[in-house]
């Protein structure tokens, strides 16, 4: 029994990555949402995508919006860095047009998930 | 060797009754007490008459041998199962020596080591080295043997003088390759053609390193079961001549399916590779096929590769069928469908499975109409198809091996189910059983008393006058097998009330209250299946009320044709291909090209998951084991995309879901593996009473009376090439003087 309470005192404890608390990353992710939002006008200028400002700044939000229910801060933290790879690869154009066109998938076929369309594509 | 001659003797039938006694001996067990032995210091008690073979057996301890099979008499010739046993001068030959009190056998002992590697030697002197193109490569007993058990080094140096044995190859026929070169002289396709297939053509001739294997005259093998000697072979001496350098046994995937080519649902394994299928091997079920397959199991499948319908196909507005794409398949069908109604019907053909079945009936069902046939009949008079036990096989076929009477009434079953003949010959053989046939005299591979094929006889026969009822009812477990076929006919009410009849009155005599007497012998491989579910058996209700819209579930055998059906009845035909369309190019398009108006490609039996029924009632599943060509799909899968275009969704769209649907139907239908037992006996005779029809004075006929009958019979096999030459040869054995 006292086992047992010992054990459930004791909490992990962990490296954290960048931030310490919520707070401080939830500064992180905005400070990263902003520096992409002032970034997106160049970025529509520099590269030739038949994309304007508008609906850049719409997929912007749709990829944030994507890890919304994150609340590992850890987790946060290591989106956050990747995020801020993804711009920089942007922004000193190593990334291409194909690169930067790949957040819309167009060229992504949508698998069929119902019935009839399974049997028109002729797999299970 | 020696023995073969012998067995072939026993097995004749003069002989067998001369001698009563010997047969007795199998069918009376005599409880003696057990005796103990010692296999390699283990100690195992076992019956006395127990082979050496048999008891190593049963410790785990499989002794090699070549010329023993358990299925078949002993021969004692290639003499690879010698083995040490105590106290004794030389090494006993284990499948042939019968164990004694207390003996101590050793199966690894030097003596023995010593033994086997001699025995390897001599039969490699005389065995070519030609493994790397030999067929049986990777699956071959010699092979492994000779890695397991054989020396390490050669003395055979005399190659450069006189060489290895030399031996002619026969031409055996269409289906098995000879390389008699090969032949380690096992006999074991001598003992399997005279005491399974009853076919006595093979022998030997010459002795010693003369001696060779072969029919003695210029012949063909032609048998209904020939293909199982393939099996038997141990080496590469008998092979398949379809499948001849084909591929080695490990670069394939095996498959475990259900074979339909009949109605008994043999068990098989699928070879396949690069999504084709090579051959069709045996798999083990003692209640269904033991080890064997029929010919046409085995090697139709060349069958399911030709003919094939690969893309949906609709009549354009000039009357010809043009390919088109699912879409608009699905659609051209569902707007017919929709207009039709309830004025829409189905037929099913031998090699529907039971999901298939299912989703079309409750297609059709949902459309309002309850006109779903088979294409085989059954008769609808009395309890018609409402009782189980009137369409079943009720004794199972393993319990063939407990009848001491068979009657076979309007049947072949040599060629209409040749792993159940080959039961009843084995019953025949082994067992005190005598068969009687009412119906054509044909060659059943064994003695019969022939009744006649008259149906008066079979008038006096249900009421009691006949003098074989003497014998009918002084038999302890009689059995009764009823054609399929024979419900084809005008009066089959009649015949089935009467067999009916006379089931009936012979049960009050047996004291097995459990065994049944009544069987049924079915065509095809989904009819049972296709009663079970409720589908009508037989094509009349179609006739009576012409529909709008026929679906044609792979009905191939043209029981209904355009002249029974309106002028604007659409034809909708899912399935492999039929032959009554004549889609072949160049041939004339004649009234059967325009049977269908549109064409729904499905999948065979060796590409889908299919349950099926066999005449005993037993529910066996194939598996897939390559997908449907082209755009050609699992058939109950084009029914239920058919629902939902019709906007009347079947509600299940995955295997499960069929499944959960075909056990709220009918629960058996998914126990697979078993089979599922029938009762009502008495109240189908009871209602069997109130039969009007007369028998009529046409005598009893079967449509499979000889061997070039029995190959091509249905969709898959009609399309195989190898069938086709099947037929060839035996009508060029007719012709010749042997």
């Amino acid at each position: 029994m006292s086992s047992g309470k010992a054990a459930s005192v004791v909490t992990r404890q962990v490296r954290p990555i960048l931030s310490l608390s919520h707070d401080d990353s939830r500064r992180r992710v905005l400070a990263l949402y902003k520096a992409w939002y002032r970034q997106i006008p160049h970025i529509v200028t520099e590269f030739d995508i038949p994309k304007n400002t508008k609906q850049c700044q719409q997929k912007l939000r749709e990829e944030f919006l994507k890890h919304k229910d994150v609340k590992d801060i850890r987790v946060i933290d290591m989106l956050v860095i990747k995020g801020q790879m993804e711009l920089k690869e942007t922004v000193t154009k190593w990334k291409q047009v194909g690169h930067v066109m790949a957040y819309w998938k167009d060229s992504v076929n949508k698998k069929p998930d119902d019935f009839l369309g399974k049997f028109l594509d002729g797999k299970d | 060797m020696l023995r073969a001659p012998l067995q072939k003797a026993l097995s004749l039938p003069n002989l067998r009754q001369l001698s009563p006694a010997l047969r007795g001996i199998s069918s009376t067990p005599v409880q003696l007490e057990k005796i103990e032995v010692f296999v390699d210091d283990k100690p195992v008690l076992v019956e006395p008459g127990t082979t050496v073979l048999q008891a190593a057996a049963m410790v785990g301890v499989e002794i090699p041998r070549f010329c023993y099979h358990e299925r078949l008499a002993v021969a004692g010739n290639c003499r690879m199962c010698l083995v040490e046993v105590e106290k004794s001068p030389k090494p006993v030959a284990a499948c042939a020596m019968p164990v004694m009190k207390g003996w101590r056998i050793k199966t690894n002992s030097d003596m023995t080591k010593k033994a086997r590697e001699g025995v390897m030697e001599f039969l490699l002197v005389n065995h070519p080295l030609d493994c790397p193109i030999c067929d049986q490569g990777g699956e071959c007993d010699l092979q492994d043997q000779s890695m397991a058990f054989g020396s390490d080094r050669s003395r055979f140096t005399d190659i450069q003088f006189d060489g290895k044995r030399a031996v002619e190859d026969k031409d055996v026929g269409p289906l098995i390759k000879t390389v008699m070169t090969r032949c380690i002289h096992c006999t074991r396709c001598i003992r399997f053609a005279s005491e399974v297939a009853g076919v006595d053509d093979l022998g030997t001739t010459g002795r010693g390193s003369d001696m060779q294997i072969g029919t003695y005259v210029e012949k063909f093998f032609l048998s209904e079961l020939s293909g199982n000697v393939i099996d038997l072979c141990p080496v590469g001496a008998l092979t398949s001549k379809p499948y001849a350098f084909t591929a080695r046994p490990w670069e394939t995937r095996k498959t475990e399916s259900v074979d339909v080519m009949d109605a008994l649902g043999s068990n098989i394994v699928v070879s396949t590779r690069t999504g084709e299928v090579l051959r069709i091997l045996p798999r083990l079920n003692e209640d269904v096929n033991e080890e064997w397959i029929s010919d046409k199991s085995r090697f139709s499948c060349d069958g399911l590769k030709r003919q094939r319908l690969v893309a949906p196909m609709l009549k354009n507005e000039n009357g010809e069928l043009v390919t088109v794409e699912w879409e608009d398949a699905l659609v051209g069908v569902g707007r017919a469908l929709l207009r039709a109604g309830e004025k829409s019907a189905a037929v099913a053909g031998g090699l529907a499975d039971a999901e298939a079945l299912v989703a079309l009936k409750d297609l059709l069902n949902r459309l309002g109409s309850e006109a779903l046939c088979t294409e085989h009949t059954f008769p609808q008079d009395g309890s018609g198809t409402d009782l189980r036990s009137s369409y079943l096989l009720n004794n199972k076929i393993a319990g063939i091996e407990d009848a001491d009477l068979i009657l076979l009434i309007g049947t072949n079953p040599r060629y209409e189910a040749p792993l159940l003949n080959a039961r009843i010959r084995k019953t025949w053989i082994h067992k005190e059983c005598d068969v009687a046939l009412l119906g054509p005299k044909v060659d059943l591979s064994y003695d019969y008393e022939h009744l006649g094929d008259d149906t008066t006889t079979l008038k006096k026969l249900a009421s009691g006058q006949h003098p074989f009822n003497k014998k009918l009812s002084a038999a302890k477990k009689p059995m009764i097998i009823l054609g399929g076929q024979q419900f084809g006919r005008q009066d089959a009410a009649a015949i089935l009330a009467a067999v009916q009849q006379l089931s009936q009155s012979l049960s009050s005599s047996i004291n097995d209250k459990e065994w049944k007497i009544l069987n049924v012998l079915q065509q095809v491989a989904s009819q049972v299946a296709a009663l079970d579910i409720g589908y009508k058996a037989g094509v009349s209700a179609i006739r009576e009320d012409p529909p709008q819209v026929l679906v044609l579930l792979g009905a191939d055998e043209g029981t209904i044709t355009r002249a029974d059906l309106p002028k604007d009845c659409f034809v909708v035909y899912i399935g492999k291909l039929s032959v009554t369309l004549n889609l072949l190019p160049g041939h004339h398009g004649d009234q059967g090209a325009s049977m269908a108006d549109a064409i729904l490609p499905g999948a065979t039996y060796t590409e889908k998951q299919g349950t099926y029924v066999n005449t005993e009632g037993r529910t066996q599943q194939t598996l897939a084991a390559v997908t449907p060509p082209g755009m050609a799909r699992v058939d109950w899968k084009i029914i239920r995309a058919l629902s939902e275009v019709l906007g009347e969704s079947l509600p299940y769209d995955n295997l499960n879901g069929i499944r959960q649907r075909l056990t709220e139907i009918a629960p058996h239908l998914t126990r697979y593996g078993s089979a599922e037992d029938a009762n009502y006996f008495v109240q189908a005779v009871e209602l069997s009473k109130t039969v009007k029809a007369q028998l009529a004075s046409t005598p009893l006929d079967v449509k499979l009376k000889e061997l070039q009958d029995f190959f091509m019979t249905d969709a898959i096999s009609r399309a195989s090439p190898t069938m086709a030459k099947c037929v060839q040869a035996v009508l060029k054995q007719k012709t010749s003087k042997y």
